[in-house]
């Protein structure tokens, strides 16, 4: 978080940008050259330790990723489907063991058996047919169950782009004031996990003076199971940019920035392709429609890192610095980009704003309960009868959620992580006392986040999934706080320890970096591994005290 | 109430922006929160998280766990900096560090002084409960550099050394690589310290908690027995330094965070560059060449030697048949000595420094223009400046703690001009680089002057009240011709337009300048130019603006102050005023001190070879080395019959003296320096002079004693009485008073001291416009067909001026030899090719020096330095000077280029 580094780089603006040229740089070896990274950091000026440091971050710019064909998705789905194994397999008949590599989650939860070759994703079936996949180098788009109840909003058919955004350009002619009240009004809450008042934020955006501001979608949320934001980017990209327009018109912003997930490269072209039509239909550059509203985009692809989902660390990556947490304040809003008011805000919660600004604030706020409007979009994965993607309104019963729509489950499962490795883990026991609102989770001991819905299946050891968990909390680091950077890969050492050998953990020393996790952390990465532990220590504490002293 | 938070359940005030931190420590104190990567100067971080503290909104309320270190403090805050929960949580972390750092404190660096040691006492902890996991423990050493060393196996991630060298020095050479668990420090692109771009700084050693970075002194070694604060002897930012001695020996140098002048930070020279101290090379004897060979011999055989030929010169020849030469190198009291010896002893205005071939002209246009001759505002003013401009000065490599605050400042988006025929490293950073030809500022600045008066931009309201000529400058520049001048300074006209307008625009525009305004044939007319800009903008006498040359030397400023030129005494008095020498005649104690000006340096030269010279005293300066036009220097010392050279080294110069006397460095001697911006700082004797040696005020004061002038010993307090009653800006300054931070002169009777000048009026009463057009520096008018390529000489960071001192010191290392900067298209004009040794030769002599192939220069400059003896660069520099000030023109020297005949003279067989 340097505020230099965010000077310099910001200096080139959005169009060369430090990061974007970084990922340039990968694209012919998968990891750039030092001299290459060199002449980069002498042009911005930026110190080649700083070119270097951050490209050793991420998974697909470091050095280790050179030459590498192939990656097998180890996201929680795929490895509590148990499919990743044969894939490892079939991949390795026709590659070498150093051209694979893994990716963590492709968005393919509901089929698993996902791998990404040659920049294409794949999952189901397609690995019985990996040598075709190599000599075809064509991606197959999957197909998966798109449902909604009572209320169709973010599911809704794309008409066309003249009648989506005709409210985008009446909205134009409408005092932006009056259009965030609009927002505030339908308290629509950010998706991301933290349940923040969208309307609060663009209000503190709004109020700070500056000459440039950004909106920043954040399509780098990449939670295992949840596929809904990839959903979105790619069969409704009009919703997410719509969103982001009009959150740019109330809060004077003129950038909009859509960080995506490498994990999700169709995404990244579908959004591009659609933004072109966007421009051809006069709704993107200066004065749109003649209102003295100037707003344009850029896309950027992430390189693979899940703690560029912190938006103080997505903030950090675009402008090519390591995307490390930052300390707040000051927020994005007062100082993200290139230390300019900046607005983060996750795909599906931008995705809302079409609804409001066209049924008005007070409709949204109609939906769901007193503090949890509107609907959102559940992910069900391929443990349910019927995986895919669901549209529910907020307060619904999860018992609804998971019997009625999911169709309730193929084979035995016996607990759910509900909402990111960060969300809780419940007992199916809980179903019944569980309704799909951020107040109801929270009262029960778990966290709705997303509420994308991984299940761990009955013959799944619990230390087995904890371990994954741990692994996956270490991998992820960014290593800068002290707790987050020891404490996960700690844990990690003590569950493998205690699982593959005769080793006891001590229970009192579990506890503590637990604690020091969730108290100490800097963000709620390390913050929030410890939930789903504690909940698997106390829901499964018959099949975990084997395991400690 | 408002600001009102409590603190274990007791009120207290906070102040604004405060941190939670920040309050408890301030209130509590500094020991009750231990933390590790908080750091005095640098930015609120949040990694180690060992600051937390609970936090509740009302009294015994709920808690929440908050890292106090980067948590503002808000009203009705209930802080319990050390609950029970919150001293478990400190040490489940500092258990969780333990798992990865060697337990090896006993043999450690910093054993007794590593923060990490000091928080793991704190938080009381006993064991690691962990079982052996991954760790990082077999890292092995750096030990590459002749100064910087890591070892990071120690280190804990805390990021002081990657932010010190991002937010204190902004050199970016230290990142971490990799993520999570195995995330490291990095030097560059994984390289070593001396393969990495380090400048050598220190900060990050300074930073680091751990001994993981440190540096071959091992400054957080506890060895220390005590510790001195003193001030740096190289440039004129006048950095305050600690340095560490054990048995009266120097260990180590560190710089204090609360210092006013360099807060906590220093460079390469400051921190490291002091083993010249008690080098072998040091001078320990007096000396006296006899049949060409020196001799040792007592002081009392000198001084007999000295007395009894300044006696007899004076007697047959007449006092101004001798001159002196003072340091600016050397503390006030040191100077002002050696200008009352020469006035009130020698009895002539002989007497000069190397102001002359520096800052000469500054002072003199600064004088014409404002009334005083020094910088008007502090350098704390850069953190309000709304602009920068920094015309012919590169503070990066000259004054390296104020080049590094303007590059901070630069890369924060503050707007800025360079205007320098080299891209300097702030050029990269600035908004406009105006890379004009060497020799052309005259006509660069009447552009400014023009599209601001052109545009109606100036300071209307300012020149009315503030200032007198405006309207017939004005009318001489309307008059100047755009198209001509841009092509005289090679600058596109628009951008200089666009540049001076964004000046002309902003509120408060800061102007540093160095020796690229005043090394000229018009030196002291740019200053005057420059003068008339800030004028015109009306950019002085207000917070973060102002005119500040950068002084070169640690007390060049101080020197001219007492009284170290010929036309003016201690004070800047006018030694031609009959009033003024009736006051030096009562306060010396004489009955006629000299009153016609005396010989400025260039002219003592001329006056040497003439033969109406015949003796001269230089003390700490080597002119035969550093004075252009080396072999005219030469024939000037050679002429002397008495030449006494006072150093610490057997320079080029002391070679050729007379008599010898082994003086004292800046380590061995009690004094005060006078920095850039005016700040009178107490140098702290650290040692004692080496054997032999004596200090140069002392030698002074014998000397004055043995010509039969009555002078007490020297000591630095008595001699700062001496000058406060004599130098009216000094008035009340006292040894006690200065304290650590010292004062900005003038310094009032009652202590007062003086951040900024001519708030409300000039020193002069009105600020004087001047009008000067440009003409061509008479170097080129004279040789450019036959020599048509111009070198500028510059400096460079690892070394000070003439070498002596940092040749000695491991800086030699880093930075081996002088080299010529040529443009790539010159050198394939040419057939030289990058490390081809280059015969440049210019009207007065040839030099053969390695080229370096760079684009930082336009085609057909050449650029060069003279820290090496071995090139004596210094041969081809001209003797041509700025018409008012006699400041030699060493940025512009005409010459031309071959590739050098034969076997070139290998530099490292030369090198000491």
């Amino acid at each position: 978080m340097s505020k230099n580094l965010s000077e310099l780089s910001g200096r080139k603006g959005l169009e060369d940008n430090l990061f974007d040229r970084m990922g340039k740089l990968a694209e012919r070896d998968g990891a750039p050259d030092t001299a290459e990274l060199d002449k980069l950091a002498e042009e911005f000026l930026v110190g080649s330790a700083n070119t270097y440091g951050t490209t050793t971050f991420y998974d697909f710019l470091k050095p280790e990723n050179k030459g590498k064909k192939a990656y097998v998705c180890n996201g929680t789905a795929c490895v509590c489907a148990g499919t990743q194994e044969k894939v490892k397999e079939e991949l390795a008949n026709h590659l070498t063991e150093d051209e694979i590599g893994h990716m963590t989650c492709l968005g393919r939860c509901h089929e698993n058996s996902a791998f990404n070759y040659g920049g294409q994703n794949y999952s189901g079936s397609a690995i019985d047919e990996v040598a075709s996949i190599i000599t075809k180098k064509d991606g197959t788009q999957d197909a998966y169950k798109v449902e909604s109840f009572k209320y169709t909003i973010l599911t809704e058919e794309f008409s066309s782009i003249d009648d989506y955004y005709a409210s985008f350009r009446a909205t134009l002619k409408r005092d932006s004031a009056e259009v965030l009240e609009n927002i505030k009004l339908s308290n629509v809450r950010g998706r991301g996990g933290a349940g923040f008042p969208m309307g609060l934020k663009l209000g503190f955006c709004r109020n700070v003076e500056s000459d440039t501001k950004f909106i920043i979608c954040n399509a780098d949320e990449g939670d295992p199971g949840a596929y809904s934001d990839r959903y979105l980017l790619e069969q409704r990209p009009h919703s997410v940019l719509y969103g982001m327009l009009i959150a740019g018109y109330v809060t004077h912003a003129n950038y909009g920035v859509l960080y995506i997930r490498a994990e999700y490269p169709d995404s990244a072209t579908i959004i591009e392709r659609e933004l072109e039509l966007l421009r051809a239909a006069g709704l993107i550059g200066k004065n749109i429609d003649g209102s003295g509203f100037d707003f344009d985009f850029k896309v950027i692809r992430a390189q693979g890192s899940y703690i560029c989902g912190e938006e103080t660390a997505l903030i950090n990556s675009i402008e090519g610095q390591r995307p490390e947490v930052r300390v707040r304040p000051p927020y994005p809003a007062e100082q993200g980009l290139f230390n300019k008011p900046t607005i983060v805000n996750n795909v599906e919660t931008l995705a809302s704003l079409h609804y409001i600004i066209e049924q008005g604030g007070a409709a949204w706020k109609a939906i769901g309960t007193e503090r949890s409007s509107g609907t959102k979009l559940v992910c069900l994965d391929s443990f349910f009868n019927k995986p895919g993607i669901y549209e529910v309104e907020m307060g619904t019963p999860m018992s609804t959620v998971i019997n009625d729509m999911g169709g309730g489950f193929k084979s035995p499962v016996k607990a759910m992580q509900i909402g990111g490795p960060l969300g809780g883990l419940v007992p199916v026991s809980k179903i019944n006392d569980l309704n799909l609102d951020f107040e109801s989770f929270a009262e029960n001991g778990f966290l709705m986040g997303h509420a994308s819905i991984i299940c761990v299946p009955e013959s799944m050891p619990m230390i087995d999934f904890l371990e994954h968990l741990f692994d996956f909390a270490a991998y992820e680091s960014c290593g800068k706080c002290f707790p987050c950077r020891l404490g996960t890969k700690r844990g990690h050492e003590l569950l493998r320890k205690a699982n593959s050998s005769d080793y006891k953990i001590s229970k009192k020393l579990f506890d503590d970096l637990l604690n020091t996790l969730e108290e100490g952390s800097l963000c709620a990465h390390g913050g929030g591994i410890p939930l789903p532990v504690k909940n698997a220590l106390n829901y499964f504490e018959d099949e975990m005290k084997s395991y400690f002293e | 109430m408002s600001n009102t938070a409590y603190i274990n359940n007791i009120e207290h005030q906070f102040k604004d922006d405060e941190t939670i931190l920040g309050f408890v420590r301030r209130i509590i104190g500094e020991k009750l929160i231990p933390t590790l990567c908080d750091s005095p100067n640098l930015d609120p971080f949040g990694s180690c998280r060992i600051c937390s503290v609970d936090v509740a909104l009302e009294k015994d309320g709920p808690t929440k766990v908050m890292a106090s270190c980067h948590t503002p403090i808000t009203n009705g805050m209930f802080v319990y900096p050390s609950s029970e929960s919150i001293k478990e949580l400190r040490k489940n972390i500092m258990e969780l560090v333990l798992t990865d750092h060697p337990l090896d404190c006993l043999t450690c660096e910093v054993n007794g002084n590593c923060e990490l040691q000091d928080v793991a006492a704190q938080v009381g902890i006993r064991e690691v409960r962990y079982p052996e996991g991954e760790n990082h423990l077999d890292r092995t050493k750096d030990l590459s550099h002749p100064y910087m060393t890591s070892d990071l196996s120690k280190c804990i991630n805390c990021y002081r050394c990657v932010r010190a060298c991002d937010e204190v020095q902004g050199e970016f050479v230290l990142s971490m690589a990799g993520r999570g668990f195995d995330s490291q420090i990095v030097k560059g692109s994984n390289q070593s310290f001396m393969e990495s771009d380090c400048v050598s700084c220190g900060a990050c050693s300074q930073a680091c908690p751990t001994s993981a970075i440190s540096d071959i002194f091992q400054s957080k070694a506890v060895q220390v027995e005590e510790t001195t604060r003193t001030v740096c002897t190289y440039c004129g930012v006048g950095c305050n330094l600690e340095v560490a001695t054990s048995n009266g020996e120097i260990l180590s140098i560190q710089a204090p965070y609360e210092a006013e002048a360099n807060s906590g930070h220093t460079c390469l020279k400051g921190r490291y560059a002091f083993k010249f101290y008690n080098h072998p090379d040091r001078l320990d004897s007096p000396m006296i060449k006899r049949n060409g060979e020196f001799e040792n011999v007592s002081w009392d055989e000198a001084y007999n030697h000295i007395a009894s030929e300044l006696t007899r010169i004076k007697a047959s020849s007449g006092p101004d048949a001798i001159a002196g030469i003072s340091s600016a190198r050397t503390p006030n009291e040191e100077n002002y000595l050696m200008q009352k010896f020469i006035r009130a002893v020698v009895g002539t205005n002989n007497i000069d420094c190397c102001a002359r071939v520096c800052h000469s002209p500054t002072a003199l246009g600064m004088q014409r223009s404002f009334g005083t001759g020094a910088a008007t505002n502090s350098i704390e003013d850069l953190d309000h400046a709304q602009f920068i401009l920094v015309v012919g000065a590169n503070p990066t490599d000259a004054h390296p703690v104020t080049g590094a605050k303007i590059k901070q400042r630069m890369m924060k988006g503050v707007p800025s001009i360079v205007i320098d025929p080299r891209r300097i490293e702030l050029a990269k950073y600035a908004t406009y680089h105006l890379q004009l030809k060497p020799g052309t500022n005259v006509a660069l600045l009447n552009m400014m002057l023009y599209y601001i008066i052109e545009a109606g931009a100036e300071d209307a309201k300012f020149i009315a009240n503030r200032t007198e000529g405006y309207e017939e400058m004005k009318k001489e520049v309307l008059r100047l011709d755009m198209d001509e001048l841009s092509k005289v300074t090679g600058v596109e006209k628009d951008l200089v337009k666009e540049a001076a307008l964004a000046y002309a625009a902003s509120k408060a525009a800061m102007e540093f300048h160095g020796l690229g305004v005043t090394e000229h044939f018009q030196g002291t007319f740019t200053v005057q130019l420059i003068a008339d800009l800030v004028m015109i903008t009306g950019n002085i006498g207000i917070k973060g603006a102002g005119m500040n040359p950068l002084r070169g030397q640690n007390n060049v400023q101080g020197a001219a102050d007492m009284g170290a030129q010929p036309h003016q005494g201690a004070g800047y008095l006018d030694v031609t005023d009959p009033e003024v020498n009736s006051r030096y005649n009562a306060y010396y104690g004489v009955s006629e001190v000299p009153s016609h000006v005396g010989y400025k340096i260039p002219e003592m030269f001329d006056a040497a070879i003439s033969g109406d010279l015949k003796a001269m005293w230089i003390i700490g300066e080597d002119v035969v080395q550093t004075d252009p036009n080396t072999n005219k220097v030469i024939a000037a010392m050679e002429n002397l019959e008495l030449l006494v050279v006072q150093e610490l080294f057997m320079t080029e110069t002391a070679m050729r003296a007379t008599v010898v006397l082994p003086g004292a460095s800046f380590l061995e001697k009690d004094g005060t320096f006078t920095n850039g911006e005016r700040r009178i700082q107490r140098v702290n004797k650290v040692v004692e002079p080496i054997p032999g040696c004596k200090v140069d005020g002392q030698i002074i004061v014998d000397i004055m004693n043995k010509m039969g002038y009555s002078q007490e010993d020297y000591t630095g307090p008595s001699v700062l009485e001496e000058v406060a009653g004599i130098v009216p800006f000094f008035k009340g300054a006292t040894w006690e008073g200065l304290g650590d931070n010292g004062l900005q002169w003038p310094v009032l009777e009652d202590g007062t001291d003086t951040q900024m000048l001519h708030i409300e009026d000039f020193k002069r009463g009105k600020g004087k416009f001047y009008f000067y057009n440009y003409e061509k520096s008479r170097e080129v008018e004279r040789h450019e067909k036959e020599f048509p390529y111009i070198i500028t000489t510059n400096r460079e960071l690892e070394h000070y001026n003439c070498g002596a001192m940092t040749r000695r010191t491991g800086n030699v290392d880093i930075l081996t030899e002088d080299v010529l900067l040529i443009h790539p298209k010159d050198a394939a004009k040419e057939g030289i090719t990058d490390g081809d040794f280059v015969c440049v030769e210019s009207p007065r002599g040839k030099v053969d020096i390695k080229a370096v192939l760079t684009d930082e220069m336009k085609e057909g400059i050449l650029s060069s330095t003279f820290h090496f003896p071995e090139i004596m660069l210094n041969i081809i520099t001209s003797d041509e000077h700025c018409t008012e000030a006699m400041c030699p023109e060493y940025k512009v020297v005409s010459c031309r280029i071959r590739k050098s005949k034969g076997k070139p003279k290998m530099v490292a067989e030369a090198s000491v």
